[in-house]
């Protein structure tokens, strides 16, 4: 497995510079969620969500970086994804957020359903410097 | 089961088109132009899109989908998306995204049925 070979390389995160990294993003965040214990409907949910955030750094930034950090604790498991990119940033983090807006002609769906798909989504963006998107999910294990 | 690339094959007057488990935007993409291309080249009426490896369905897939079935429409056919999985379809929901003016179909089999009464 591809998180397995980046785990034993010590390695927590993955750049983003091409489109196809937008799948080992994926690949990876679906490894790590289904060893973590998440069911089969909150795996397909977090890596939908990985998906429109690794996709939104490689279209508004060109180059970026994916970070995650797993969390265990008795009774529960929770996955932490970070997206940053140096990328021009989003001027309005509200009107991102609504569904129907997008600057690049898309639907307009990816952040306000990943805001649905999540838990927790926070968003840092400085106008011209950059984008720090964090999103997190928990479950509840036996 | 797994699928590296995107399989199109004619059967009758039908396109049956085979989506990888985990299709690159790439592939997405060349998936709409070998749709078309196809529908041109064998003249087909209708189309089937087998999605049931499929395992993520973000927005940019169920826009090229949505896309396509208005493309192939124009160009006088119908499309019919089979065999979505359940996790796929609860997601796809939660994110309010739609497949446009595609038929929908559990499987392949049913998918046919459905196109040989609307064609028939």
């Amino acid at each position: 497995m591809l998180v397995d070979k980046l785990t034993a390389q010590g390695a927590t995160g993955l750049s983003i510079t091409s489109e196809s990294d937008i799948v080992a993003c994926r690949k990876v965040i679906r490894d790590l969620t289904t060893q973590l214990g998440f069911g089969m409907t909150d795996v397909t949910r977090i890596v939908t969500s990985v998906s429109e955030l690794a996709r939104n750094v490689y279209v508004h930034a060109k180059v970026g970086e994916m970070r995650w950090n797993s969390m265990r604790s008795p009774g529960k498991i929770g996955i932490e994804i970070i997206f940053e990119d140096k990328g021009p940033g989003i001027a309005d983090i509200n009107q991102a957020l609504e569904p129907g807006f997008s600057t690049a002609k898309s639907m307009g769906m990816g952040l306000p359903g990943v805001k649905k798909l999540m838990d927790e989504l926070e968003i840092v963006s400085v106008d011209g410097k950059g984008t720090l998107v964090k999103v997190k999910k928990w479950a509840k294990v036996k | 089961m797994f699928l590296k690339t995107l399989s199109v094959v004619k059967i009758k007057n039908v396109l049956l088109v085979t989506v990888p488990d985990d299709p690159s935007d790439k592939m997405v993409y060349e998936l709409q132009e070998q749709v078309l291309r196809s529908l041109e080249k064998h003249r087909s009426t209708g189309v089937i899109l087998d999605i049931s490896l499929v395992n993520v369905m973000d927005s940019f897939f169920a826009r090229t989908i949505a896309e396509t079935t208005q493309m192939v429409s124009l160009m006088s056919g119908m499309t019919v998306v089979a065999g979505m999985q359940p996790n796929v379809a609860i997601t796809a929901t939660e994110l309010g995204l739609t497949l446009g003016t595609a038929f929908s179909a559990l499987d392949v089999d049913q998918a046919f049925e459905i196109l040989n009464k609307a064609l028939s």
